[in-house]
């Protein structure tokens, strides 16, 4: 694992958030974003053959277990922020008539 | 041997997400994102957290997909309340109504998929208020005839677009009114 490789992902997430024309492939790119992040706090807590931290007799070298704990709280709140995100867009939708960034600046300007 | 197979599946990552990046149909990156998501559980197995990767399985390539479907699919959905129970939007094999000639019109503008429904359940009007209350569902317009001038009344919220352009559609129908309400009123 190259934690530099783990980083260009969230690169791209963010590249791709900052680009997108559409509502809805912003939201695709928020959650390639935060699976990067994951992986990064994984690989901080990871050690080079270590053993699960799963309890057995005679461990030795157990991996940290807090933060793959945060991680599976980061994962359940992101799958809860990816559907608020679409409901909005559908709401976006029948407001404006379109989910293009374009459009909907444009016509929020106006009011 | 893991290592190299933690590099290869690091590089399959990066090329899955710019593939994401650059896709335009929003159809085909449901798919990616899947793979994507199912890449991630291999390498939080790698770095030795497999409760983890449970989780990722479970979310990122069961459900997150199935929220992505149905709300792309939701999203173009026009949900009609028809309360005036004739030919007005209907479709014949001799003739067409107003109705249905002015929301064929309107749905080919914006791509919208009607979802006509005649459901009295629906919605129920209050006397007290003097409106009409939706509570079940998130009605957007609902057709109502005037029985006095022989007028069909169009219902719908005033702060939509949509609803700017069927009244610009509708001023070809004389026998069409579009009445708009603020969004308090109309009892989302």
């Amino acid at each position: 694992m190259n934690p530099l490789l783990t980083f260009l992902v969230v690169l791209i997430g963010l590249y791709g958030l900052s680009t997108s024309k559409n509502i809805i492939k912003s939201v695709f790119c928020v959650t390639i974003t935060e699976a990067g992040v994951i992986l990064l706090f994984l690989n901080l807590g990871n050690l080079e053959g270590g053993s699960i931290p799963i309890f057995a007799e005679g461990l030795v070298n157990i991996v940290d277990p807090l933060p793959q704990a945060l991680m599976i709280t980061t994962i359940v709140i992101g799958s809860t922020v990816t559907a608020l995100a679409l409901m909005l867009c559908i709401k976006i939708f029948h407001h404006y008539g379109s989910v293009e960034w374009d459009v909907v600046l444009r016509d929020g300007g106006e009011e | 041997m893991i290592e190299i197979t933690a590099y290869a599946l690091q590089i399959l990552l990066i090329i899955i997400a710019i593939a994401i990046v650059v896709h335009k149909n929003n159809g085909t990156i449901i798919i990616l994102i899947t793979s994507f998501s199912l890449v991630t559980a291999s390498l939080y197995v790698i770095n030795n957290a497999p409760d983890v990767a449970i989780a990722e399985v479970a979310i990122g390539s069961a459900i997150i997909p199935l929220i992505y479907v149905i709300s792309i699919s939701r999203q173009r959905e026009f949900i009609v309340l028809d309360r005036a129970m004739d030919d007005f939007i209907r479709k014949t094999f001799d003739k067409e109504g107003d109705g249905y000639r002015l929301l064929r019109d309107f749905s080919e503008y914006y791509k919208l998929e009607l979802n006509i429904s005649n459901d009295p359940e629906l919605c129920n009007y209050d006397p007290d208020k003097d409106q009409v209350i939706c509570e079940k569902t998130n009605v957007d317009l609902i057709i109502q005839k005037d029985e006095k001038t022989g007028e069909y009344l169009l219902k719908g919220k005033d702060s939509s677009v949509l609803m700017h352009k069927l009244e610009e559609l509708a001023s070809n129908y004389p026998n069409i009114k579009v009445v708009r309400f603020k969004d308090g009123e109309f009892g989302d």
